[in-house]
């Protein structure tokens, strides 16, 4: 049955669908911009489009679960038609990822990010980042327009299996994460933390630190690449970089900072970075081919083994002129449904044949309630019961 | 043209421009009108009733109004279309062979369409002759038989060895195609009311009597095509010397009467003529057709995806 939408509950829809690809580039790109070292201003920007759109999901959420309540079908919504995805998609990400690192550059620094207290809530952050590839399953609802229109059954099926699979894979990834922070399973954090603590103490141990050992810490740095600079009273002792080169490349979350008493030293946050945009985007493209996979292996396969005889007997039950036979392939020919559709062919077919030729009965084309000024200015269409 | 006759034109004329029937060959066209009007009557009758248009007649009356417009109507479409089927795809060179004499081809080919167009004025036959006129006018006859040919199994062995058919495979084309126009013929001595199908048991004696009728109104052709087209009604299964032109003929005859020209096949069902031939070969002792063409009439359109 076809549900009536309004242009603007269409336009509104498609603008979604828009959103979703979009938001696919965005989650790509995000990632990727780490990995190949492209510029703060150039990050920034995609992190900002990235809270852009989980507003914009966040929004939706609520409009949806909005007039979901409205019309007392909250439950349906949720479960049935998945809004927990939608959920799961959009609020966690505005509250925990998008929205504070946001607030935190416009704020203009690191109050949320690179200090060590906040390494643990970070990873958990990180952790619901990955939660954004379920907005992955939306591309379902782009494909429904595309194929098997007619089935409801095998959109709900991919669907199911989809969701089912992706969910499983983001999930386990995702508890594996958290699971990491607060069990202190060893991490890419802790030997960052661990290998951070090893350069302090070298570095005040050696009193690099102190005037006239510049020659040493610039030798002692360069053996530790991620170092990038020592300050003690408020004077630099060393830097990798110029400052212009901190300005175009590093952004809050690209370095941390400790104090031991007078000495302050930064180090650079990059690699470890770079290893969770990598892991990001191995999961990002995990879940793209699987979500391809299943589109274009699975549907077709579905729809060929299930929906698509089953279409055709249904349209031959109940049409009177529908007579094409079922296609059987060879390979499926011991499958339930086709031992069904050979029955369908062979008995059924032939039966409804000898009686339509018997009544002499064929399919009426016209139908009444298609005619449009089917009596011209002399008469009115009639109703059903002529009047 | 008077006040009723033209009002029943307007309204078979706006049934007629619906697009759900656009697609349709005239005949097709003509019988989904007269369902229309006939499953509909209970809702149309009382405006159609009205002082408006036909009025205070009883619902038969304003039927054989309709009908009659919907006659005319259609054929201003189909005499024409049946005229230049005759001169375009009808060859009678394959009559010398079996007469042994020359004939005119123009004016075979007169006489035929006169014949023709008297034979769908008359309604049983009129019927009858959609799927005949569909065969031939979407090239079924023609695909088919250069198949056969090409496979050169049974039908080609029926055509040419049993019927002893001595010419080429296209003029045993135009032969069928010749027999599978006058099939319906064989309702020209049957009195049935429109939109009713001759359905009784023929007898030889009503097939000699007919023949003798066609026999003088188609003088040009030979009787052996006359024979086939007649016997070409008779079941196989109970007459097993009917002419492999009459057999072949009758097949593609019903598998056009059902025929929709652009039909839209579903992902997962079998195209429409493999379809048709498959459920025909289940019930061919139904039907009366010969299994063993249909068979043959299957295969090819397997093969070929028609």
């Amino acid at each position: 049955m076809n549900e009536y939408r309004s242009p603007i509950k269409t336009a509104l829809e498609n603008l979604v669908i828009v959103a979703i690809i979009l938001v696919l580039i965005q989650t790509f790109l995000e990632d990727y911009a780490v990995l190949a070292g492209w510029e703060w201003d150039l990050r920034r920007t995609l992190i900002f489009t990235g809270f852009g759109f989980d507003l914009f999901f966040t929004i939706e959420f609520c409009i949806r679960i909005y007039y979901a309540a409205l019309n007392h079908r909250t439950k349906a919504y949720f479960f049935r038609e998945r809004g927990w995805i939608d959920l799961l998609a959009s609020v966690p990400l505005l509250m925990l990822n998008s929205g504070p690192t946001a607030l935190a550059i416009m704020a203009g620094g690191g109050a949320v990010v690179g200090t060590g207290g906040v390494m643990n809530i970070l990873k958990v952050v990180k952790a619901i980042r990955i939660a954004r590839i379920l907005r992955l399953l939306r591309i379902i609802k782009v494909f429904r327009q595309i194929k098997n229109a007619d089935s409801v059954m095998a959109q709900r099926h991919v669907a199911m299996v989809s969701t089912i699979s992706i969910s499983v894979l983001v999930f386990s990834i995702l508890g594996f994460t958290i699971a990491g922070s607060f069990f202190r399973i060893q991490g890419l954090e802790s030997s960052f933390t661990a290998y951070r603590s090893t350069v302090e103490e070298s570095i005040l141990e050696q009193n690099l630190a102190e005037p006239g050992k510049e020659r040493q810490l610039a030798a002692f740095a360069s053996s530790h690449p991620q170092l990038l600079i020592v300050k003690d009273g408020g004077a630099t002792r060393y830097t990798r970089y110029e400052n212009s080169v901190y300005r175009s490349r590093f952004g809050p979350r690209d370095y941390s900072h400790t104090e031991r008493g007078e000495v302050e030293i930064f180090f650079s946050s990059i690699p470890i970075n770079q290893q969770h945009s990598r892991d990001n985007l191995l999961f990002f493209v995990v879940v793209v081919l699987l979500v391809a996979v299943f589109l274009i292996k699975y549907s077709p396969h579905f729809a060929l083994t299930v929906s698509d005889p089953i279409h055709v007997m249904r349209r031959g039950m109940a049409e009177k002129d529908y007579n094409l036979e079922v296609r059987i392939p060879d390979e499926y020919q011991d499958d339930d449904i086709f031992r069904l559709a050979a029955q369908y062919n062979d008995k059924y077919l032939p039966l409804k044949d000898r009686n339509r030729e018997e009544h002499e009965s064929t399919e009426l084309d016209l139908k009444l309630d298609d005619m449009q000024d089917l009596f011209g200015s002399g008469g009115d269409k009639p109703d059903q019961n002529g009047t | 043209m008077n006040a009723e006759q033209q009002k029943a034109a307007a309204f078979v004329g706006r049934l007629l421009s619906n697009p759900a029937i656009s697609n349709l060959p005239p005949l097709q066209k003509e019988e989904q009108i007269i369902q229309f009007l006939k499953v509909n009557a209970p809702q149309l009758r009382p405006t159609l009733a009205s002082p408006q248009f036909f009025g205070n007649r009883s619902w038969q009356e304003i039927f054989n109004i309709l009908y009659r417009a919907l006659q005319a109507v259609i054929n201003q479409e189909l005499i024409p279309a049946v005229e230049r089927m005759i001169q375009n795809r009808i060859d009678f060179s394959f009559i010398p062979f079996l007469r042994q004499q020359q004939v005119d081809n123009r004016r075979v080919a007169e006489q035929l369409n006169q014949f023709l167009v008297d034979l769908i004025s008359h309604p049983p036959a009129r019927q009858a002759f959609s799927g005949p006129f569909t065969a031939v006018l979407y090239g079924f006859v023609d695909r088919y038989i250069e198949e056969i040919f090409n496979r050169r199994s049974y039908a080609q062995f029926e055509f040419t060895k049993v019927e002893r058919l001595k010419m080429s495979k296209e003029e045993i084309k135009h032969m069928v195609k010749v027999v599978a126009l006058l099939r319906p013929s064989v309702n020209l001595l049957t009195t049935s009311i429109a939109g009713e199908q001759f359905t009784g048991n023929i007898q030889s004696q009503y097939l000699d009597k007919v023949l003798g009728v066609i026999k003088d109104k188609l003088s040009y052709l030979p009787e052996q095509v006359l024979k086939s087209a007649l016997n070409s009604n008779l079941s196989f299964q109970s007459n097993r010397y009917i002419e492999a032109t009459g057999r072949a003929a009758a097949i593609l005859s019903l598998r056009c009467k059902s025929f929709r020209p652009n039909q839209k096949v579903d992902r997962g069902a079998d195209t429409p003529d493999k379809s048709w031939f498959n459920i025909a070969r289940r019930n061919y002792k139904y039907y009366g057709f010969d299994v063993k063409m249909l068979d043959e009439f299957y295969k090819t359109a397997a093969e070929n995806q028609w």
